[in-house]
């Protein structure tokens, strides 16, 4: 009797051993798969890494443009599901008269449409994921 | 070299200006602002956009008095071709007086938006309000306007030409395209090049002989402009307009107790519009065009905006700013350097400050801003046509 209630907790034991490495794994896996495209802009925070290209590459005052962008989290935890997408020029004090509209692909991409900036000079992306905001400049001409 | 030396010499014996070096900063800002004429590519949203049938139909339609409801006003009894292509009041005048200033179609074919308030999202649709407004033509309906067209052999005519097909028996589909026709004309109306695009482009060539033919006061004013000025922060590219819109610190007061909402009213007037870009009589499969429309903010900070003018010709438009308060081009350069911040529904924004010019300098600024104004009309005269009926 003794000996069948030590086997049975010895397989207890193998099988959580086994779901927390196959959980590891997996985790260790979504950390491998979430790899940020080449060739873009790359721009970080604490918790998460993003690389974004525009559509077209050159942007133009007055026309509209898109985003193509992926984000990953550092710390190999699924990628967001979800990311707000604007722009504003720190020195005027003023953001886009367009509000850009985020689509999810999954594995974190992403494609932002409806961004325009409206004047020269130095303008920020402002991507926001999971209450942490990440900033790049962009200057235009 | 000696032809150019000579040139040197005759324009100082002269008083013509030699060129300003200008710093390398200031020459890109220049030469953002040309060539000109800028490239343009026809309206997607509007099927005959461009096409010759189509803008000789708007033309007709542009000069017709029977569209109104009482067949006395017309297009050009507020955008008159002799007045720069608008009306030279305070406010326009259609059956009564309206709100707003009128503003130029000249060079209308680069806008985003149509309106002081933007309430268009295409030439079409702006050119089908007036129609409909009882203020400007006397509220007339989609079916005066398709009765008359329909029901006009000279016009019929023209409109199966233009569009390939008989009028439709839809009136609101037969306005809009009597809208089509009629941006298809104004497409047409482009300013002639100016003092300042001359300099321009010999800038750009470094051509210092030709740089000096223009007037040393337009070029001290072009560097207000594009320095400390900043007016080239909104009056941006070829047409000298960002197409967008800003509150300047102009009374919002059309009356005692009622105001102008500016773009915050245009923006809600578009998205309740039936003929915005987001509706059935937009032509563009692709979508694109209608991007603006879709993706278009109302913010508070609207409240009280008006569209950024185009600045070519400006010299002869005046009154000037959306309700024509201000008489002279002086005056409005004199706004901007006495700039009162506290009238502005800003919202935290910093573009605008009082730019405290010198009376040299506001002379300078308003002789740059005459420097915009067409050398000859770049628009060919109307041609007698003959009859479509009877060729």
């Amino acid at each position: 009797m003794e000996k069948r209630r030590c086997a049975l907790r010895r397989t207890a034991e193998v099988q959580v051993r086994a779901v927390a490495a196959a959980a590891l794994f997996s985790t260790a896996l979504q950390g491998i798969a979430c790899e940020l495209p080449a060739g873009g802009n790359f721009v970080d925070s604490p918790r998460y890494s993003l690389s974004y290209r525009t559509q077209p590459a050159r942007i133009s005052v007055g026309e509209h443009f898109a985003l193509d962008f992926s984000v990953c989290a550092k710390d190999g935890r699924p990628p967001p599901g979800a990311v707000v997408v604007d722009a504003w020029m720190p020195a005027h004090k003023h953001g886009m008269n367009y509000k850009a509209e985020v689509k999810s692909y999954g594995g974190g991409r992403f494609y932002a449409t409806g961004l325009m900036f409206h004047m020269p000079g130095l303008w920020q992306f402002l991507f926001d994921i999971d209450g942490e905001r990440i900033a790049d400049n962009i200057p235009i001409e | 070299m000696r032809i150019g030396l000579l040139a040197l010499i005759l324009a100082a014996a002269t008083g013509i200006a030699h060129a300003i070096d200008f710093t390398p900063q200031e020459v890109r800002a220049i030469l953002r602002h040309g060539p000109w004429p800028a490239p343009w590519k026809p309206d997607p949203s509007n099927r005959v956009s461009g096409q010759a049938e189509a803008i000789a139909l708007g033309e007709k339609l542009f000069f017709e008095p029977r569209l109104s409801a009482k067949g006395g006003v017309l297009c050009a009894t507020c955008h008159v071709p002799y007045r720069g292509w608008q009306d030279g009041r305070g406010r326009g005048m259609g059956h009564v007086e309206v709100d707003r200033n009128t503003q130029s179609v000249l060079d209308v074919r680069w806008n985003r938006w149509f309106g002081w308030d933007g309430a268009g999202d295409s030439l079409w649709a702006q050119s089908i309000r007036p129609l409909l407004d009882a203020r400007e033509m006397g509220g007339g309906s989609a079916a005066h306007a398709a009765k008359f067209v329909r029901e006009d052999p000279e016009y019929a005519c023209r409109y199966t030409r233009a569009f390939g097909a008989e009028p439709p028996a839809d009136d609101e589909a037969l306005l809009v395209d009597i809208g089509k026709a009629l941006a298809a004309f104004q497409e047409t109306l482009v300013s002639g090049r100016a003092p300042f695009d001359d300099f321009r482009d010999a800038l750009e060539r470094a051509d210092k002989v030709a740089m000096a033919a223009y007037p040393a006061t337009a070029q001290r004013g072009l560097r207000i402009f594009v320095g400390k000025g900043n007016c080239d922060q909104c009056h941006v590219g070829p047409a000298f307009s960002n197409g967008e819109f800003h509150d300047i610190g102009i009374s919002h007061f059309i009356r005692r107790g009622e105001v102008d909402a500016g773009r915050h009213g245009g923006i809600q007037r578009l998205k309740a519009s039936r003929f915005n870009l987001l509706g059935r009589y937009n032509d563009d499969p692709s979508g694109n065009a209608a991007i603006k429309t879709k993706h278009v903010a109302i913010d508070h900070r609207n409240f009280g905006e008006f569209k950024v003018p185009v600045l070519r010709n400006v010299a002869r438009t005046a009154p000037y700013m959306h309700s024509g308060r201000i008489a002279t081009l002086t005056e409005a350069v004199r706004h901007y350097s006495d700039l009162n911040i506290d009238r502005l529904h800003a919202d935290g924004e910093a573009i605008l400050k009082p730019l405290k010019l010198s009376e040299q300098e506001i002379a300078d600024l308003v002789a740059f801003l005459e420097s915009l104004t067409e050398q000859r009309s770049a628009i060919a005269p109307p041609g007698i046509s003959a009859s479509c009926k009877n060729p």
